[in-house]
């Protein structure tokens, strides 16, 4: 099958474990982001599928041809991948079009000239092509990078924090024309981000990359709506959590029952709420609630509230964070009730111990759980 | 998913992977220059007469106490001067700024043992300035009057710190250049003003560079014997040519020197450790032009005035006193051989400065392809040529190609019957060898400080599209620390020029250098008759510089798209 494929990648740095049996498959033709926190080991992973580290064990495969295991070690040059710096890492003393047509090795120079054009094209840079990178934007230098790295044909891309320095609104835009130009070249492309918005926004599928290894892996839809482990859907930002019991195939949280499948009775359990799961009504009939501050962010309004009725909750527990459409004026209403939409919540399971902190040892307990096609190839072996 | 052996550790099966030919080439080297170390340290360690014992009761402690002296004086003056010159020129603006870029790496082209000559002269109790004064006061002699006597300690410390100065002022200024000015302006924002930022943000960023200059300069005060020698002041460098040129014992001049040896290997690793705390790469991508603080009024004034002393005394005094003497000696000095001398130095030194740039440059991108241990080590320890003295140096050079020429000669006569000689011994490749040696370290530190300002992402771009580590080389890394290749030649090629004690000793018969010229003559204190060759020497050693500061000139961040400078 044609793309990356790694398999039960171990890296250590020193004594520091970074990726303990990590495993992923990026087919042609698809976008993957690998999202993690700083520190997780998601740029080690790429520097390994680039072979500018070794791999200590495991196997790495592009287009079905083993690039690294523990004894093999194809050298970057040879593994016909493009890559691209968070810094660009352009050549200073190239110009432009000197830079893109840097990697068009056995083209005659005007073949290779006729081909860096045509990239710069793509990306809108003609006008740039005998500049020096210094006299670029970010976003000039991004595009010409991006050029650079596709020009030779590679059969893998692979970007690591590609936006990072870019400003709010250059991103947007370089974002947009970035997944237009990777999708016209059908490469397979893996990207490294910490953003999680920026990976919904481009991937085809996320890769979440926690405790050193994928702990899911899915569309972006699935990865938000359907996140198989607590790690993961913490990482879409801040949620409002409770503690609760199972009891009677169901939760009781402040809000209101949820519906808690396949988890046994009385068992403790966590349960995460989106602040977009949670719903405010005037005169309602949900729960009363009362509004402590509210922050508009354009499209949507954080709304801060306090359950008045603070009988039922758990000390620490009776502030939740909303998310509501920026229409919604809780001000001008007198009685707020607040209810929840079940989609939105994610429930699992505390261990025994109670150490909350043993993430990667717990189960995901989810009713609908998606085993991703990769995880499940990679199991197949 | 699941494998047994997940939990324990990943083995690195890369056992021989370091066997390629990078590494081979840079170890097979490096052991090849360090052979004269090598054998000057085991004839140290042989034991022989009780020469060691009769040493370290008598002149050892003097020895040590000199040198320490000798080398804190000239490392704090070649520091004070270099850095706050460099920091003038590169961050402020004042009248006259332009000149002293390139002025100030002048003195860099007179050796330490012809300003040493030079100044004696001038400030001798028979020199124009002691009979100018004693005209003037009317005093008739010496002990009427306190003349500090140019022939002591002090005056040893400030002959070399005002020729030795300008190789910690060529690597802090290209520091101070290539630094972001970013950080300096991030500095000045949080509330610290220029003079507290330069402290707090840019010495500390730029302290790799200085560390480098600042031990070039040390290594080379403990080599110098022309000035120790013409003002008597008893280093150990001294003691080593007394030991084995006056005792005529090889042995104790080599035991003295292993003592030297080990001395310079605590400086050696205390460069590198503090070198490895610190590693900085410029991964801005963004440049804009140096601050340019104007001076004004005093502070206008005492610029210029720093920056025009170590010009003044370091060259322009006993150059014109050196030209004085070429006119008035003229006919004495001119001779038929004169420009033959001249051919062979600029021959051998552009021999060792081609070699030493081309190894350099070998070495140091082995280290950065192939982060191996035992080729940092073997680096490392070849790069100690520099620190030992060129006397004991050439004693190593001597034992081990004679060693060699005899276990040519033997084989060959065993094997094939005939008898080869000395191939290697009083040859021109002995004397380049000895350069090699001794200037490689010049060469593989400039050329390693440059290397290791371009990112590693450099060499990731360029790998990921297709091209192998040599092409990597050749088209990214070259380019970009073109300058730092340039002033690595430079450096080895006047640095060579200059070189006398090795000259002396490891040279064919009758054969000689500007150098060994100036030597023969000045010792005998026949300054007159060696004024041209030695103008020759100093004349050499400015054209590199003028090269060089044109080259500091046009390459500035953001004025070109010559990123690196040193």
């Amino acid at each position: 099958m044609k793309g990356l494929h790694i398999y039960g990648a171990c890296h250590s740095h020193g004594n520091q474990q970074v990726l303990n049996n990590a495993s992923l498959l990026v087919p042609a033709g698809e976008l993957a982001c690998l999202l993690g926190p700083s520190g997780c080991g998601k740029t080690t992973l790429l520097r390994l599928a680039a072979g500018l580290e070794r791999l200590q064990k495991g196997k790495i495969l592009i287009d079905d041809t083993v690039v690294a295991d523990s004894e093999l070690h194809v050298p970057t040059e040879q593994r016909g991948i493009g890559l691209m710096f968070q810094d660009y890492a352009l050549f200073p003393h190239l110009t432009v079009i000197e830079n893109v047509t840097f990697g068009l090795r056995g083209l005659s120079s005007a073949k290779a000239r006729q081909r860096g054009m045509e990239m710069l094209v793509q990306v809108g840079m003609t006008a740039d092509a005998s500049k020096h990178p210094h006299m670029l934007s970010g976003g000039q230098q991004q595009r010409v990078a991006l050029a650079r790295a596709l020009a030779p044909d590679p059969k893998l891309l692979l970007l690591d924090e590609p936006f990072s320095g870019l400003d709010t609104n250059m991103r947007e835009q370089i974002r947009e024309e970035t997944l237009r130009v990777l999708k016209s070249s059908g490469v397979a492309t893996m990207m490294v981000t910490h953003d999680p918005e920026e990976a919904m926004y481009m991937a085809d599928r996320i890769k979440i990359l926690g405790n050193g290894q994928i702990l899911q892996s899915g569309r972006p839809h699935d990865i938000y709506f359907h996140p198989q482990h607590r790690f993961v859907a913490k990482m879409f930002g801040l949620m409002n959590r409770f503690e609760c019991v199972v009891d009677g195939g169901s939760v009781e949280i402040p809000l209101g029952p949820v519906q808690a499948q396949g988890l046994e009775e009385g068992r403790r359990v966590e349960v995460l709420v989106r602040p977009e799961g949670v719903t405010l009504e005037s005169n309602g009939g949900g729960v009363p609630v009362e509004i402590q501050s509210t922050h508009l962010l354009g499209h949507d309004n954080i709304v801060r509230v306090r359950l008045t009725d603070e009988a039922q909750c758990q000390p620490g527990q009776s502030e939740l964070y909303v998310r509501v459409h920026h229409a919604f004026e809780p001000e001008l209403s007198k009685r707020i009730t607040a209810g929840v939409d079940p989609d939105y919540v994610f429930i699992y399971a505390i261990d025994e111990e109670g150490a909350a902190g043993a993430e990667a040892a717990c189960r995901p307990s989810h009713a609908k759980m998606l085993l991703s096609k990769s995880i499940r190839a990679v199991a197949g072996r | 998913m699941q494998t047994t052996a997940d939990s324990a550790p990943p083995a690195r099966a890369e056992y021989w992977s370091w066997v390629n030919g990078w590494t081979i080439g840079a170890v097979l080297i490096a052991a090849t220059v360090t052979v004269p170390i090598v054998t000057v340290i085991l004839i140290g360690l042989t034991p022989s007469d009780d020469v060691w014992s009769h040493l370290a009761s008598t002149v050892l402690p003097l020895y040590i106490g000199t040198t320490l002296q000798l080398m804190i004086g000239v490392g704090l003056g070649t520091l004070t001067i270099g850095v706050a010159t460099a920091w003038l020129v590169s961050m402020c603006r004042f009248p006259g700024r332009r000149i002293f870029e390139w002025a100030l790496l002048l003195p860099m082209a007179m050796p330490a043992y012809v300003i040493a000559y030079l100044y004696t002269d001038i400030l001798e109790f028979a020199g124009p300035i002691q009979v100018l004064l004693r005209e003037l006061f009317g005093w008739t002699s010496k002990r009427e009057y306190w003349f500090p006597e140019i022939r002591s300690l002090g005056g040893a410390i400030s002959m070399m710190t005002l020729v030795l100065y300008p190789y910690v002022y060529l690597l802090s200024r290209a520091a101070f250049m290539e630094q972001s000015v970013c950080v300096l302006e991030a500095s000045r924002v949080l509330g610290r003003g220029p003079w507290r930022s330069f402290f707090s943000v840019a010495l500390p960023l730029s302290r790799p560079a200085i560390v480098i200059g600042v031990s070039l300069v040390l290594m080379e005060t403990l080599n110098d014997f022309g000035t120790v020698d013409f003002f008597a002041v008893s280093t150990f460098t001294l003691g080593i040519y007394d030991v084995w040129l006056n005792m005529n014992n090889v042995a104790g001049a080599a035991q003295l020197a292993s003592v030297l040896l080990f001395f310079v290997f605590f400086l050696v690793m205390a460069e590198r450790f503090a070198r490895r705390k610190m590693r900085f790469h410029n991964a801005s991508a963004k440049y804009s032009a140096l601050p340019g603080y104007k001076l004004e009024g005093t502070k206008r004034c005492l610029a210029i005035i720093c920056c025009a002393l170590p010009v003044v005394f370091g060259f322009v005094l006993p150059a014109g006193v050196l030209v004085g003497y070429a006119i008035v000696n003229f006919e004495a000095a001119t001779s038929a051989e004169l420009l033959r001398h001249a051919r062979n130095s600029v021959m051998l030194s552009g021999l060792a400065a081609a070699l030493a740039v081309a190894i350099g440059i070998f070495m140091a991108y082995g280290v950065r392809l192939r982060n191996e241990r035992i080729l940092k080590f073997m680096v490392r320890f070849a790069s100690m040529g520099y620190a030992v003295p060129g006397s004991v140096l050439a004693v190593g050079v001597l034992v081990s190609l004679g060693a060699l020429d005899n276990g040519i000669d033997g084989f060959m006569r065993g094997n094939f019957g005939f008898s080869t000689g000395l191939l290697f011994s009083g040859t021109i490749a002995a004397v380049t060898f000895g350069y090699l040696v001794r200037f490689l370290a010049l060469s593989f530190g400039t050329i390693e400080a440059s290397l290791g300002k371009i990112t590693p992402h450099m060499d990731g771009a360029a790998r990921s599209l297709g091209h192998g580590p040599v092409s990597t080389l050749r088209r990214i890394h070259l380019p970009l620390m073109r300058g730092g290749v340039l002033a690595a030649a430079i450096l080895v090629f006047v640095d060579s020029m200059k070189e006398l004690p090795m000259t002396v000793i490891l040279r064919p018969f009758n054969f000689h250098t500007l150098a060994t010229y100036v030597h023969q003559f000045a010792s005998d204190e026949q300054l007159g008759e060696a004024s041209l060759a030695a103008l020759a020497i100093v004349g050499f050693g400015i054209l590199p510089v003028i090269v060089l500061s044109f080259a500091i000139a046009r390459a500035r961040p953001g004025f070109s798209n010559e990123v690196q400078v040193l």
